[in-house]
């Protein structure tokens, strides 16, 4: 009985079907495998020079923020004055809505990526740029963002335009494949070349979707007015900061 | 060389026993279930025994009822005419009045009866003699056969000479088709409705299909009293009878010469039908179903393309990493150590940045040029002033003069 049982056991063959997909499927699993290793390893490297990058901003930031006052107290000490350079980045913030706009002035606020109300962005500054800020003074409030601010914005608002679609930035993965031919793989690369206007900034820039900010805690003071005319459009320089952290 | 499926004839007094083994399965058996085609003949043929009915066509017209116009404060349906009973003034003829004809009467010449195509009814039949051969069909179909030793289930034809219905009860027993009868028996019930009194009393199932070959044959008489068994001659084969309801399956117990006669019925598929004149099977239109062996053949794998890895982009939740420790971690690495050197310097009670290398003597040089300016302004200031003053005095002064020397 057991020899009949034995014969059977060897007789028995497993399909063919099933030979070829257990091969199949084997090496698949070892190809999987092996790419996840390297992908780990790959990942650890990354993450250490994400780490570096981060020290090496902070010192870079505190070195620029030191030689400003160092320059300050020098200029006064010699009793002359230190003029900063002007600001090469600026926060624009939308603070009209939709209805009853200009052409030109909805498709400047469009250029501008500031389509709904309260959106913001981050403009280079030049003559091109400067020009269709004034055609839309009335309807927008800028100024000089600060580190803090830059850095709250992309990492609490951060959205990223990936194909068409807007992507939060929840990890460094989707800054290394939009912008890692550029030399930015990580978020502190992303808001240093934003901070700084580096040579990457317009695709750096345009990564970015615009902040979608909330309406600010404690109210705007009079939209119809300018800021310089006790009210909120236009120029507000650095007071910028402080509307967006309450829109934040 | 193609392999033939193979049926074996069954003795018909054991059933253990095989008369003829390996014998090839007709062609209809292979050709493709079409649920489609026979749906489609059997609701259309089903009603090829309808009788006419119709209902009166004086129906509620019988009357000489007239509608009385406008003006009286009525409804202006015709009305039925006279006096001295109830009925008179009533509502007459229409479809919406008591005691009124129906809207479109129905007429005897309604077209109770419908043509179908030779070609799709002779294909109907063919699928559904194909899926008497089909286990899973005829299970599906609700008959009990799982005693019975072989689908199709082909018997010598000796069953053609039975002419007691003990023998022809016994012969079913013996081969497993007597669960099948059983059935039929126990579910015959009343039937819901008017029917019952209209010549429809009961509802009773559909057994097993006796199908035979030769004229005069004596089982039809034998089977016949068997509740839910048909007897059926092979070239009178009815799509009602093999796909009751429209529902491909029945099943079916076949004769051997009854069996063997279905090539010359519907012809295989090297040669046409012989006695339906022109009839060719249906062919499929895959030659080779087993879509598992194609998918994994060499030759298909070898082109297909590597499967696509589903890779997130993002993570299904965006956390704020102002707030959460881990979605920062995994955006900025530094900012732990960032914020345990802030902690560590709160805790040391000193300022929460990194100290800064004061240059005092800068300081101290800038305070004093601007206390050296504020004292120079001052002094510029009060010089002013005091100017002022003596201008003013001198004014007055003089004024006083004037007007003393006045």
């Amino acid at each position: 009985m057991s020899q009949k049982k034995q014969q059977m056991q060897v007789e028995q063959k497993v399909p063919e079907n099933v030979a070829k997909k257990t091969v199949r499927d084997t090496k698949l699993r070892e190809a999987v495998a092996k790419r996840r290793t390297e992908r780990l390893a790959a990942n650890k490297t990354r993450r250490s020079q994400w780490e570096k990058n981060g020290q090496a901003y902070e010192a870079e930031y505190k070195a620029t923020e030191k030689s400003l006052v160092d320059n300050i107290r020098k200029a006064k000490s010699e009793g002359g004055f230190y003029v900063p350079a002007e600001a090469k980045l600026i926060l624009v913030v939308r603070i009209r809505g939709i209805n009853t706009l200009n052409p030109q002035v909805r498709q400047t606020l469009r250029l501008l990526k500031l389509r709904q109300l309260h959106n913001a962005a981050f403009v280079r500054v030049n003559k091109a740029t400067i020009e269709m800020i004034r055609k839309v003074e009335p309807y927008v409030t800028y100024g000089y963002p600060s580190r803090t601010v830059i850095k709250n914005l992309v990492y609490k608002r951060g959205y990223a335009k990936v194909n068409g679609q807007r992507i939060p930035i929840t990890n460094n993965n989707v800054v290394e494949q939009q912008l890692g031919k550029f030399g930015i793989h990580c978020v502190e690369d992303l808001i240093h070349e934003i901070t700084t206007v580096g040579p990457h900034f317009k695709e750096a820039n345009r990564f970015l979707w615009a902040f979608k900010l909330r309406g600010p805690r404690g109210g705007f003071i009079a939209k119809r007015r300018s800021f310089i005319n006790q009210g909120d459009w236009g120029n507000r320089e650095d007071l910028i900061n402080d509307l967006v952290k309450r829109m934040i | 060389m193609t392999s033939v499926p193979l049926v074996s004839v069954f003795s018909a007094d054991d059933s253990t026993k095989v008369t003829a083994k390996h014998i090839p399965l007709p062609a209809v058996f292979q050709t493709p279930i079409r649920p489609d085609i026979v749906s489609f003949v059997h609701t259309n043929i089903a009603k090829n025994r309808r009788q006419a009915h119709a209902v009166n066509p004086q129906a509620g017209m019988q009357h000489s009822a007239e509608s009385w116009g406008t003006g009286r404060a009525v409804a202006r349906i015709p009305r039925v005419s006279g006096s001295g009973t109830h009925r008179s003034g009533q509502a007459a003829f229409g479809n919406q009045c008591r005691k009124g004809r129906m809207s479109l009467p129905i007429k005897v010449w309604r077209r109770w009866h419908r043509r179908v195509n030779i070609k799709q009814k002779r294909h109907a039949a063919a699928s559904a003699v194909a899926a008497t051969g089909i286990v899973p069909l005829v299970l599906a179909r609700g008959h009990r056969i799982s005693q019975v030793p072989q689908i199709p289930l082909v018997v010598e034809d000796k069953i053609e000479s039975y002419e007691k219905t003990t023998d022809a009860l016994n012969f079913l027993k013996r081969f497993g088709a007597f669960e099948d009868v059983q059935k039929v028996v126990s579910t015959k019930v009343v039937r819901a409705g008017i029917s019952k009194q209209r010549g429809k009393k009961y509802r009773v199932r559909k057994g097993p299909l006796v199908v035979y070959f030769n004229e005069n044959a004596k089982l039809l008489k034998a089977f016949r009293n068997v509740p839910g068994v048909e007897v059926v001659n092979v070239t009178r084969l009815n799509l009602l009878q093999l796909a009751p309801g429209g529902q491909l399956g029945r099943f079916v117990i076949w004769t051997q010469s009854a069996f063997a006669h279905l090539d010359k019925l519907f012809g295989t598929y090297r040669y046409a039908s012989v006695l339906k004149d022109g009839y060719q099977l249906l062919r499929p239109l895959l030659t080779n179903p087993d879509l598992a062996r194609i998918i994994n053949s060499n030759q298909v794998q070898e082109k297909v393309q590597p499967a696509k890895t589903t890779t997130v982009l993002h993570e299904v939740q965006k956390k704020n990493p102002l707030r959460n420790t881990k979605a920062m971690d995994r955006l900025n690495p530094y900012a732990r150590k960032q914020r345990a050197a802030a902690i560590a310097a709160i805790k040391a009670n000193t300022k929460g940045t990194k100290k800064i290398k004061k240059n005092k003597a800068l300081k101290k040089a800038s305070r004093a040029a601007f206390n050296k300016v504020s004292a120079a302004l001052n002094d510029a200031t009060n010089a002013a002033v005091q100017e002022e003053q003596d201008i003013k005095v001198k004014y007055f002064s003089v004024q006083k003069g004037a007007a003393q020397a006045e």
